[in-house]
């Protein structure tokens, strides 16, 4: 009795077991590769500047722990144009990235049953949202390569890249840790750290390509936090050229088509500070690198910004105005209506409100 | 039951037809807003309505019912005195259920193909990635849904027939079925518990729609053939495990 019991059961533990070592074992072995020849960080740098891909298609996933109360992705009020901002620090996004030469690019980011794409082709250029049935048209000089950043709604790894690297460098301790592998290509990971102690961000890696030199991941990681508070990086990539057919863009028919005219065309606001303190004049930087503290003069948005009731719920009343904190980042909003946000302690914005 | 899945997208399509008021973007489900430009969007739309719920329903009722609704007729000892043996019994059943999702899902599609034909104009897609195809490469682009909405089904309809071995009352078995299928879903929309997501049987429902993007995002496919085949492997085992040392009472 006791053997056909356990007779009969046998499949269903084989089953179990086999599910479960497939599960485990499958990213296991995808991470095994033979050893890289040894790079010093600056021989890292190098090769990640001197890469010169010109075509590629890949998929690239982003995934965002900012320990941030989630959003549900359905249900009433997802649809505000503050929601939607948050939705794309807090959720997780997953785009088709398309590059041909210098003048053919292409990103669809995939939402769930909705896209939102922007192409290239040539002089061209193309915004297109499925969900409100919308094309936007530019174009663009030759001189500029790829598609324009301002534009796309999601940074690729290797824009990212660049964009840390020339602002951190100075201002950090640079390794190479152990070999990664990412979407199938063994990279060099090359891991910056902060000079300063008091920044909330605790160390930025970023993993080359060691056939091609690029950024095929960039991980942000927050003090005290094991997973990765931001992480952008292929799921999988081919540097074959893709069709041509894949950069061919004509509207359809039922859809609303605006001509965007390069003079008025309104840069969106950039999600990384840094950036926008080079774009407005009313800002002003603090400190450099990793510690810089970006102070905003009164604008505009902050009625629009302080009225709305998930600022209510977001943000936890300071002395000197109230605060959004992310693990990566804080936000100071003062009582007169200045922003001050930096990756710093929340007495430091403090301080440096006081001060201007 | 088909007759009511059927109900589903011809009851959206007179609605829309009916109100002649274009449902503003983005509002209702997905693709509605598209109905009255296209009428071959009716069965995409139909199917995204039926996906979370009805589809589940009714594979739930068939899977749920394949042995305990033969114990509790009394059918279930007759069946197992011809020597064909449990093993083939459990599989006929299984490709039963398997049989019905194809049919359910195909059901929703053609229904929704012949009244979107019927009530509105018929024109060449709109991809979501912004393309164009014509009227005979969306009906392929149908078929390729129905097929990936059935791969979808196959878990739910072998967990189903697991839950089948383990009672006499078809009530029962139907009941923990749908009840687990809104569960995996609510489950899958926690933010708190995303590690678990991809895990879930139900996580690609909804990701039909890469079917209906240019270039075709096949992973989403390859992902959700591979889970549904792990669920599969799983509760066909588990129910082999039950059912074949189980007293035959009735």
């Amino acid at each position: 009795m006791m053997t056909s019991s356990l007779l009969r059961w046998t499949p269903a533990f084989i089953a179990v077991g086999a599910v479960a070592a497939a599960a485990i074992g499958v990213p296991l072995a995808a991470s095994a590769s033979s050893p890289l020849p040894h790079k010093t960080p600056s021989q890292v740098i190098e090769l990640m500047a001197s890469s010169h891909v010109s075509s590629l298609s890949g998929t690239i996933e982003q995934t965002s722990d900012l320990g941030l109360p989630s959003l549900p992705k359905v249900g009433a009020g997802s649809d505000s144009s503050a929601s939607s901002t948050l939705e794309l620090l807090t959720g997780s996004h997953t785009a088709n990235i398309y590059l041909s030469g210098t003048s053919d690019a292409r990103i669809q980011v995939l939402d769930q049953l909705a896209e939102r794409d922007v192409i290239r082709h040539g002089s061209d250029v193309w915004i297109y949202d499925s969900k409100n049935h919308t094309a936007q048209h530019a174009t663009i000089t030759a001189k500029q390569h790829g598609l324009p950043a301002k534009k796309v709604p999601m940074a690729t790894p290797s824009e990212l890249a660049t964009k840390l690297l020339g602002q951190l460098k100075s201002t950090s301790t640079i390794t190479v840790g152990a070999d990664v592998a990412v979407a199938g290509h063994s990279a060099y990971d090359l891991i910056l750290r902060p000079k300063a102690t008091d920044t909330l961000l605790g160390s930025v890696s970023i993993a080359v390509d060691s056939t091609t030199g690029l950024p095929l991941r960039v991980e942000l990681n927050a003090r005290g936090q094991s997973a990765p508070a931001v992480s952008v990086g292929f799921s999988s990539v081919t540097f074959a050229k893709p069709a041509a057919s894949i950069f061919a863009f004509t509207p359809p028919s039922n859809t609303k088509v605006t001509q965007l005219d390069k003079q008025h065309a309104k840069p969106k606001a950039d999600a990384m500070p840094k950036t926008q303190a080079k774009a407005k004049p009313a800002t002003t930087v603090t400190g450099k690198g990793w510690d810089a503290v970006v102070s905003i003069s009164k604008t505009s948005a902050d009625s629009e910004l302080t009225g709305s009731p998930l600022f209510a719920q977001l943000t936890t009343p300071v002395t000197g105005g109230r605060v959004f904190h992310t693990s990566l980042l804080n936000v100071l909003i003062t009582t007169d209506g200045r922003i001050i946000a930096g990756s710093v302690s929340i007495a430091r914005l403090q301080a440096v409100a006081a001060a201007s | 039951m088909l007759a009511a899945l059927a109900a589903v997208p011809i009851l959206i399509a007179v609605a829309v037809r009916v109100t002649e008021r274009n449902p503003g973007n983005g509002r209702g489900p997905a693709f509605l807003d598209q109905i009255t430009h296209n009428g071959l969007f009716v069965a995409v739309v139909g199917l995204t309505v039926c996906i979370p719920l009805f589809l589940p329903l009714t594979v739930g009722v068939v899977a749920g019912d394949t042995i305990a609704g033969e114990a509790s007729a009394g059918t279930l000892r007759y069946l197992l005195i011809a020597p064909s043996g449990r093993i083939r019994l459990l599989a006929v059943k299984y490709v039963g259920a398997a049989a019905f999702s194809l049919a359910a899902t195909l059901t929703v599609v053609v229904a929704g193909a012949i009244i979107g034909v019927a009530l509105f104009p018929v024109e060449p897609v709109v991809l979501l990635s912004g393309n164009t195809i014509g009227v005979g490469d969306s009906l392929v682009r149908s078929l390729l849904i129905a097929a990936y909405i059935t791969v979808s089904l196959l878990g739910l309809s072998a967990i189903g027939l697991f839950l089948s071995t383990l009672t006499d009352v078809p009530v029962g078995a139907m009941a923990a079925t749908i009840v687990l299928s809104v569960v995996s879903q609510v489950l899958d929309n926690l933010p708190q518990l995303d590690w678990l997501h991809p895990y879930l049987f139900s996580h690609y429902w909804l990701s039909f729609a890469d079917l209906l993007r240019d270039p075709i995002a096949w992973t989403s496919f390859g992902d959700n053939a591979v889970l549904q085949g792990a669920y599969f492997v799983i509760f066909a085992a588990l129910a082999y495990g039950r059912f074949s040392g189980k007293d035959i009472l009735s």
